[in-house]
């Protein structure tokens, strides 16, 4: 019973070790021990995953406020993905962390981290949820200024001070459901017991925008995205990816708690609240399509990229419909392994030639084919050609919005996921062309070839070949969810 | 009001004397009329009490001739707590005067507001 | 009566009597007697509090065995014994964080006068919470106000003494409506003694008579218990007395005094006027909505403050806030809140003292945050209790604080003209406190280049570090089982009434 625990604590047992060690154990020794720790922490998860029949209520904050896991097939989804990517981007440190300083206090918190979002996965009800959300914050928020440049540490600041307010504007909403009730526990379908016709319904309607206002700001949603575009390309590439792939799908996942196991989508379905949230998304989808295709440097590229594609993600949670919610969930996979990717191609990029701005990057396809052709697959996948992972879940997500009973927004959804899936190819693409055929005038005698090593290599071909499989056969996840998601609906 | 004011005039009294002696204490700058701000309002208590334990044509509560009969005297305990009351204020006071003249032989002034500015100089 | 009824008594008693003993003592043998009858006091008031949570009712002790109208009592409840056991663990762990610090800012011969007035000081906190007499209450508040006096001004140095000063005029004009307030009340209803004035003030509510005195006499008694408690307009004074004086006394100072006299205020309301009473006058609006600005100024100036010592004094005008805001809603969650977080923040602005001083030793004794940068990897004790100190006060799960604004905001949940305005506040106020605890953290673990100070380990302050450890304990143990406390602050106020 206690089986659930040991991923949660294990990696923040070995994290706060790590810091709290004095001596500098020198690097070979350290990347062996983070190794091995993130290894038994994936085989941990894995286990836990296997082997958890039941929640395990831990004790009580108060009365009514227990501190509770449990795994149900969200926490699955949500906790593979975090072990893969956490793995991967892990390995992918070992070689890239090189050239940063303070690797130790680095991995002591990117294990804690990791510790923390298993515990937020494994969840089991809103309070639990609640304090590993803020536990998540201040365990990330050292790798946002880990470089300790000015620039960093304003962005790390920015970073906690969006994610605080969020996560206190959030709390401000578990005031209100913590009084009226019975039960914080993650239940499908919902706990509140309230009409939203009545007056307390329509005052649960405004709890329910805050709420989802607060958790979004994590998400990156649209106006509380700027701390996004900052914070990411601010901390080094491996975390930047985990930061991007996985730490902001803590957001996403918070939304699917709040709204699908708290609230309930009958409670949302058809109000304003719905509306107004569907809006809310379609602009983040834009607005961060546009500004990733005006952005020069590759890292903010990304990461406005990624506020794009987010909200891919919460589109289909707002639209309340089997097949959308099917398609976030795939999304969410998908993503996450894409994303992941794009970062660790463009941290290797970094890393061999020291260049972070789009246009220096001419010919990089002749110096690292290996990696650009891992970026041009994952980036033909973020756009949304089969086979890869995001058409599907693209396909899902648009089948979802038509078919969804929200008026005006079943075209206009659809509408903008074309438009945003052509600026994804502008804005992705660029690199690619530029990087394989960089003209006439370029010349090739100069350059040799720089592909990283292999335990750079290794992570970011993992991770592509999930991104591609995830598009080649999504049934077995889709049947997986099938009967799981009527539940919620 | 009007009558009942007359008839208490001497906790009318007692009230304007607190308040002379409350703003004193609070807005004057110099410690020592701040001290003596103090003490006008602790007296002004004092007479309230007073006031209120005293009852016209009886004796002090001291028995005399063997009169036992609670009727003869005046209520003694607002005069026990004006003695207690006393015993505080001029602890009180000589904690403040204490104060008052270290800061004095410090900053050589008893305006509070230049003994700021200059701490402010000091910068510590 | 059973032999333990004593013990309150015979605390107050045995601190006032040890103050006295102080005097003639040498520094060492003087720390010694204090020690020794802090951890007395606290084992008497902790076997009083099993006693009284085991036969569930409070008890009335006659001092001098004179029955109710004349004579002064004693009164004891699960609440009572509870602060009393409280303060002494406050009390204890502060002097003892605080004792190196001790040496180096105060003159040799003046320790023992130290420990008078701590001997005082907690005779004055215990009779605050045991009487059952207003005017016992007033002398005692006298008492308490003195001592603490001494404390701020027993480091000789210039801001310390204007700070005194300023304390002194403050406390004084509070005390000096506290007593007015007192003797308007004694002339109302002719007693002293709390439970008979009650019987008195609901008698006279009942028939309607003299409304406009009554009203008056118990604002003044709370103003000059709001000017003594440093409620937001009155906390002028504050952040000198707390930022200069050494460091013991700023932490009892901030967690234990201030709270001294809230908790006087609270047996004011309930065993005086009458819970009820008292919420049906509009003074707890005014609390309220000084509660609030407190909240949000305090913050504010906490956020300007330049200097950690004064920015931590600043929070805790913004936390009295909080404790006013729980009695302004005027029910008895509100009440509840109100007294767990004097216990919460008594924990944490206590630690969040001690755990700075640790920083600023090893930063040359500067305690501007440009010195502080990297001084968490210099004493990494400090660093990490003070990260814990603040994240409670953000609240943070698992840490006392969160439990504190758990509380408040359910209070404020069941009371429909002042929820928005009270969840509002209190939302703002815990992003302020975030924007200056977060930014001191970060500040104390941003690497510093080079710096000339020294990094202390372990062994250089072993005192120092377990008692930093007990206030982490102290507070996470507030913060995980509150459920067991909480019930004990609902039957200590049910005895109240």
């Amino acid at each position: 019973m206690y089986l659930i625990l040991l991923p949660i604590l294990f990696p923040i047992l070995a994290g706060f070790c790590l810091l709290a060690y004095r001596k500098d154990p020198g690097r070979k020794l350290l990347t062996i021990t983070t190794g091995i720790c993130l290894v038994i922490t994936g085989a941990l998860v894995v286990v836990a995953l296997m082997g958890t029949k039941q929640g395990l209520t831990l004790f009580h904050l108060t009365k009514k406020l227990p501190i509770y896991f449990n795994i149900d097939k969200i926490s699955v989804i949500f906790s593979l993905l975090t072990v893969i990517v956490f793995l991967c981007a892990g390995f992918f440190s070992f070689v890239y962390m090189k050239h940063e300083q303070k690797e130790k206090r680095y991995y002591g918190y990117y294990l804690m981290a990791f510790g923390v979002l298993n515990a937020l996965c494994f969840a089991g009800n809103l309070i639990t949820f609640y304090l590993f959300f803020e536990l998540l914050t201040l365990s990330s928020f050292p790798l946002v200024l880990h470089t300790g440049s000015k620039e960093a540490v304003m962005a790390g600041l920015k970073y906690l001070f969006y994610s605080l307010c969020g996560a206190y504007a959030s709390l401000f909403g578990i005031y209100f459901l913590y009084h009226n009730c019975e039960t914080l526990t993650f239940t499908a379908g919902g706990v509140l017991q309230i009409s939203p016709a009545s007056r307390e319904g329509s005052f649960f309607l405004l709890i329910a925008f805050v709420m989802i206002l607060g958790f979004g700001v994590k998400a990156g949603m649209f106006p509380m995205h700027a701390w996004l575009p900052t914070a990411h390309p601010a901390a080094p590439a491996p975390a930047s990816a985990v930061l991007s792939a996985v730490i902001v799908k803590a957001g996403v996942l918070a939304l699917i708690r709040v709204i699908y196991f708290i609230f309930g989508t009958g409670f949302l379905q058809g109000s304003w609240v719905q509306t107004a949230w569907l809006t809310l998304t379609l602009v983040t989808i834009f607005m961060g399509s546009m500004l990733a295709y005006r952005e020069p440097v590759l890292k903010k590229r990304l990461a406005y990229s990624t506020v794009s594609q987010l909200y891919y993600i919460l589109f289909g949670l707002a639209v309340m419909n089997e097949e959308a919610f099917t398609g976030s969930l795939l999304h969410v996979l998908a993503h996450g392994f894409i994303k992941s990717t794009l970062f660790l191609t463009a941290g290797a990029i970094i890393y061999t030639t020291g260049k972070t701005r789009v246009d220096e990057l001419r010919g990089i396809g002749k110096k690292m084919p290996f990696t650009m052709w891992c970026y041009t697959i994952v980036s033909l996948g973020l756009i949304g050609i089969p086979p890869t992972g995001g058409f599907v879940s693209k396909w899902y997500l648009a089948m979802g919005g038509l078919t969804g009973d929200i008026g005006i927004f079943r075209y206009l959804g659809a509408a903008v996921l074309l438009v945003s899936a052509l600026l994804t190819a502008g804005y992705l693409l660029p690199l690619t062309i530029q990087g394989f055929f960089p003209g006439a005038d370029y010349d090739d005698t100069a350059c040799r070839k720089q592909e990283p090593a292999r335990l750079m290599t290794i992570p970011i071909l993992c991770l592509t070949i999930l991104s591609v499989l995830v598009g080649l056969f999504p049934n077995i996840i889709t049947n997986y969810l099938t009967d799981f998601v009527s539940t919620l609906l | 009001m009007g009558p009942n004011l007359f008839v208490n005039y001497g906790e009318a009294v007692a009230a304007i004397l607190f308040c002379i002696g409350f703003t004193n204490l609070l807005l004057q700058t110099n410690l020592i009329k701040k001290i003596i701000g103090l003490n006008i309002m602790d007296s002004a208590i004092y007479l309230f009490l007073a006031e209120k334990g005293y009852i016209a044509g009886r004796a002090a509560p001291i028995v005399t001739n063997g009169v036992t009969s609670a009727e003869a005297y005046i209520n003694p305990i607002p005069s026990g707590l004006v003695l207690t009351g006393i015993v505080v204020s001029v602890s009180v006071s000589a904690l403040m005067l204490s104060l008052t003249i270290r800061l004095y032989v410090r900053y050589h002034t008893l305006n509070l507001d230049e003994i700021a500015a200059q701490l402010k100089k000091e910068g510590k | 009566m059973d032999f333990i009824c004593n013990f309150p008594f015979f605390s107050i008693l045995l601190s006032l009597f040890s103050g006295t003993i102080c005097s003639i003592l040498p520094g060492k043998a003087a720390k010694i007697v204090n020690r020794v009858v802090i951890i007395t006091v606290g084992i008497l008031s902790g076997i009083l509090l099993v006693y009284l949570l085991d036969s569930g009712e409070s008890f009335v002790y006659w001092m001098g065995h004179f029955p109710a109208p004349w004579g002064n009592e004693i009164r004891a409840g699960v609440l009572e014994a509870g602060m009393a056991l409280f303060f002494c663990i406050i009390m204890y762990l502060s002097m003892a964080g605080g004792a190196h610090k001790l040496f180096d800012e105060v003159e040799e011969s003046k320790h023992n006068l130290y420990y008078i007035l701590i001997n005082l000081l907690l005779s004055s906190l215990l009779a605050l919470v045991y009487t059952n007499d207003m005017f016992t209450a007033y002398v005692f508040v006298e008492i308490n106000t003195i001592s603490a006096c001494g404390l701020i001004m027993i480091r000789q140095v210039g801001r310390t003494i204007e700070a005194a000063v300023r304390y002194m005029i403050m406390s004084l004009l509070g005390s000096g409506l506290l007593l007015f307030g007192l003797c308007i009340m004694y002339d109302l209803t002719g007693h002293l003694l709390m439970s008979n004035i009650k019987e008195s003030v609901s008698l006279l509510i009942q028939n309607g008579e003299y409304q406009i005195p009554l009203i008056v006499s118990i604002a003044l008694m709370c103003v000059g218990l709001c000017i003594k408690s440093a409620l937001f307009p009155f906390h002028a004074w504050l952040p000198d007395a707390y930022g200069y004086s050494t460091v013991s006394s700023a932490a009892i100072l901030s967690s234990l005094v201030s709270k001294g006299y809230i908790f006087l205020l609270i047996k004011i309301i309930y065993r005086v006027i009458g819970f009820d009473i008292f919420n049906s006058t509009r003074i707890i609006d005014v609390l309220f909505v000084f509660g609030l600005m407190g909240m949000i100024f305090g913050s504010l100036s906490a956020i300007k403050e330049g200097d950690i010592r004064r920015m931590i004094a600043f929070s805790s005008v913004a936390q009295i806030g909080y404790i006013y805001m729980g009695f302004g809603m005027g029910t008895q969650a509100g009440m509840v809140a109100s007294v767990f977080h004097i216990l919460s923040h008594a924990a944490t602005k206590s630690l969040l003292f001690i755990a700075a001083i640790g920083l600023t030793e090893v930063s040359g004794g500067s305690r501007k945050f440009i010195d502080l940068t990297g001084a968490g990897y210099r004493n990494k004790w400090a660093g990490v209790a003070f990260t814990a100190g603040s994240l409670s006060m953000v609240g943070v799960p698992l840490f006392s604080g969160f439990i504190s604004k758990l509380l408040f905001a359910q209070a404020a949940v069941q009371v429909e003209g002042k929820m928005l305005a009270a969840l509002i506040v209190l939302g703002i106020s815990t992003v302020l406190n975030a924007i200056y605890f977060m930014k001191t953290v970060i500040r104390i673990y941003t690497a510093a280049g080079d710096t000339p100070y020294p990094c202390i380990t372990f062994k250089d302050m072993k005192v120092h570090a377990v008692v930093l450890i007990l206030f982490v304990i102290l507070n996470v143990l507030l913060g995980v089982s509150s459920q067991p406390i909480v019930n004990m602050i609902e039957q200590g106020l049910a005895m109240f009434a």
